[in-house]
Parts: C-alpha cells; sequence; structure tokens
C-alpha cells in the first residue's frame, strides 16, 4: 500500500496540472476566437479573388488560340524540382495538430523519391522544422514565428521566392501543406497544389461581363500580376487558417487533459482513502495485540 | 441620382461596403471615374486613393497599395492588399488614420513619382474633414 503522504503529493500536484490546463484551454477559446473571425472575414477576399482570377483566365483560355500562355497556368506532366511549404505550429501541446501535417509531408516526399524528383522543402513553425532537422531531412529554407502570428508582409516575402523560382523555371510545382480550421471540434489537413494554376475549373462564361477597354495583351498582363498576388494570398490564407485550426487543436487537448486531470484525482482520492482506512485497522490491531499481550 | 453599390475589401476583412454616389479610382494608365450604370471593366489599379462620394456629397479617401477592380452596371468591387480609410469623428482619430496611410506609403519600397502625388492627396483629403 502507497505511502499516504506520497498519495497526497500526487494528488495536488494533479491536480495543479488540471489548473494549468483549464487555464489554457480558455486562453486557446479566446484566441480561436479571434483567428476564426479573421479567417472568415478574410474568406470574403478569397470567393472574389478566384473568381476575378477565373475570369480572365477563363476568357483568354477560351478565346486565345492555343490557350493560355502563361507558365503559371501550365500543367508540367514530368516535373524535376518540386517545391513543398508546410505550415506547423510554434508550440505542441495540441494534440495530433502538428503531427498530421508532418505526416503528410513525408508521404509526399517519399511519393516524389520514388519518381526521383527533387524537392526542396520549405518550414514554417518552429515544431515541424524541429521535426525535420531531427530527422535529419534538409530543409531548403525555414521561418518561424510566422504561424503564430501571421503577418501578409512577411508571409508574402517567404513564398515569393517560390513564385519567382517557378516563373524562372527552375521549379515545377508548388504545395502547400497545412492543417486547417474546419469547426470547433474537427481540423482538415489540406495538400493544395498552388502552381501550376489548376485550369480546369475555369470555364468559358457567358460573354456577358465584357471587358471593353482592356485588349488582351492586357489581358495576359494583368494575369500575370494577378497570378502573383493569387498564390502569396493562398499563402496568408493558408496562415490564418492554420492558427484557427492550432487553436481549435490545443483547446480540445487542453479539455481532455483537465477531464484525464478530474478522473485521475477522483481514483487517487478513493486509493487514498483507503490507504487511510488500511492504517488505521493497522493501528487497533496494534493496540489490541498490545493490550492481549499485558493480560 | 442614381446610386452603385461598392464594395472594398483587403485580405483582413471589408474596409468598405455601401452605396456611393460616384467613385474614383487609381487605374494602371490614369485616375477614372465610375458612376453607376458603367459598363464592364476590369482591370488594375496602382497605388493612390480611392475617393467615394456619398449621397450627402461627403468624400471618403482610402488610400490602397494594390488593386484590382471588377465594374458591372450595378456593383463596383475593388481587391486591394492594403489599405488605409481616411476617416474619423475626432481631429486625433483623422491624425491617426493619416498616420498608419503615411506608414503603407513607406512600405511601398517604390521611386515611383506617383507617390508624392499621392502623399500629397492624402493631406488634403485629411485636411477636408478636419
Amino acid at each position: 500500500m502507497a505511502n499516504l503522504k506520497d498519495i497526497q503529493r500526487q494528488i495536488k500536484s494533479v491536480s495543479n496540472t488540471q489548473k494549468t490546463t483549464r487555464a489554457m484551454k480558455l486562453v486557446s477559446t479566446a484566441k480561436l476566437r479571434r483567428a476564426e473571425e479573421l479567417a472568415k472575414r478574410s474568406r470574403l477576399y478569397a470567393a472574389k479573388m478566384n473568381q476575378v482570377i477565373a475570369e480572365i483566365a477563363g476568357r483568354i483560355k477560351c478565346n486565345k488560340v492555343g490557350g493560355i500562355d502563361n507558365r503559371c497556368f501550365i500543367e508540367i506532366e514530368d516535373p524535376k524540382t518540386v517545391d513543398i511549404i508546410f505550415v506547423t505550429a510554434d508550440k505542441g501541446l495540441c494534440g495530433g495538430f502538428n503531427i498530421q501535417t508532418i505526416k503528410a509531408v513525408k508521404k509526399l516526399l517519399a511519393e516524389y523519391k520514388a519518381r526521383n524528383v527533387k524537392v526542396r522543402l520549405r518550414g514554417i513553425g518552429k515544431k515541424g522544422i524541429e521535426f525535420f532537422k531531427y530527422n535529419e531531412v534538409e530543409l531548403f529554407d525555414s521561418a518561424t514565428n510566422l504561424s503564430s502570428k501571421p503577418d501578409k508582409e512577411k508571409s508574402d516575402e517567404f513564398i515569393l521566392s517560390s513564385i519567382e523560382d517557378f516563373k524562372d523555371g527552375k521549379v515545377d510545382a508548388l504545395y502547400l501543406v497545412y492543417n486547417g480550421y474546419k469547426n470547433m471540434i474537427t481540423q482538415e489537413l489540406h495538400v493544395n497544389k498552388v502552381l501550376p494554376v489548376d485550369t480546369t475549373q475555369f470555364e468559358c462564361g457567358e460573354a456577358k461581363q465584357s471587358m471593353l477597354e482592356v485588349e488582351s495583351q492586357d489581358e495576359e498582363k494583368m494575369l500575370d500580376s494577378l497570378v502573383d498576388r493569387y498564390v502569396q494570398y493562398a499563402m496568408y490564407y493558408s496562415l490564418i487558417d492554420s492558427v484557427a485550426a492550432e487553436h481549435s487543436a490545443r483547446m480540445q487537448a487542453m479539455d481532455t487533459a483537465t477531464n484525464n486531470a478530474k478522473e485521475m484525482v477522483k481514483s487517487l482520492n478513493v486509493e487514498f482513502n483507503k490507504a487511510r482506512q488500511a492504517a488505521i485497522t493497522t493501528e487497533l490491531i496494534e493496540i489490541i495485540s498490545g493490550v492481549e499481550s499485558m493480560k | 441620382m442614381d446610386k452603385l453599390k461598392l464594395e472594398i475589401l483587403t485580405p483582413n476583412g471589408v474596409i468598405y461596403d455601401g452605396e456611393a454616389v460616384s467613385v474614383t479610382l487609381p487605374g494602371e494608365e490614369g485616375e477614372f471615374g465610375v458612376l453607376a450604370e458603367h459598363s464592364c471593366l476590369t482591370t488594375l489599379l496602382e497605388t493612390g486613393v480611392i475617393d467615394i462620394e456619398k449621397e450627402d456629397k461627403s468624400v471618403e479617401s482610402i488610400l490602397i497599395n494594390w488593386g484590382v477592380v471588377q465594374v458591372d452596371e450595378k456593383k463596383v468591387i475593388v481587391l486591394v492588399e492594403g489599405a488605409v480609410a481616411i476617416r474619423g469623428a475626432t481631429e486625433g482619430e483623422v491624425a491617426k488614420a493619416l498616420e498608419s496611410a503615411k506608414e503603407l506609403i513607406e512600405s511601398i519600397k517604390d521611386n515611383n513619382p506617383a507617390i508624392a502625388t499621392v502623399t500629397a492627396r492624402l493631406e488634403s483629403a485629411a485636411q477636408n474633414l478636419l
């Protein structure tokens, strides 16, 4: 039977942990609300951006002989170098949030390795970077503090080199891997191919939205400058979506931890009482047998 | 007078959503104004000031650093990268908005001669408000 004092100490320690996890849960809940709000507002922009780019690309695709003459829109069948950007959290204690992303990246890496494609891995977020460093996988580029505090300017800068390399022909595809927010209790893993842009979704719309004052040469110039923003925005959105997901994952993990601690305190209390009773019984027996022997 | 519906969106949310009588936009090939029933048009915008004339004749100015606009007969949708609205009820608020607007201009590392004009435009817009 365990020592009474030991059990008491354990109960105290577990209930202290419970206090911490409960506080962390509350903090994450508050942060989640803010992150969710930002992501929601941003989605409006995303929808319009997609619409504009689809419209222009769709028109060029349908009206011009030979389709779109821009590297960003042409599918490359036999890629030689691929950029993978992954987004993980800077902090842990959020359940399987980071591991899910890391697993997806590892799967992609193995896939491309089998096809003899060179992969340049670019990481955002301490946790993912640490993991790949520990496993001696070379990172081409990395950034920390970006996933916990998304900043449009910094994220633009980060992805710009990938966009430029793609346009120069040094890279043949660009993937974005991150764990996004679905609802309060679920996260959704995204493996998005941002470059080249998938043109199959662009349809030849009605000529209703005609561009009277824009010539087709300008159209292509416009598309070129739009695609930069489009990809940069995809990067930024993945960051804010990832923050929301991180907080929801942490909230959940901390909730479970609090509940587990509660259970543990309960069973420790039972054990404590049993030990106390046992001690009393032993003491009584000792007294009684002491009295017996005196007779 | 007919009104048009104007929406200005940034990656961080909506900065303007409402009705306007006319709107002046800094197009790539020069400034242009849009009234209601304007024909369809999609074009790029560069660093500059969007002037929104409202029904009560007041003008609101919004500084942008890059954008794309989609105009159709009823609606004008502007997507911008970074934007600061020059507005505020008190002198202090206007000054604060002006401050952040100047920060936005400074962040554009470009020797575009238009930027000087933009700064001047901003200050006069702020003056009008006071």
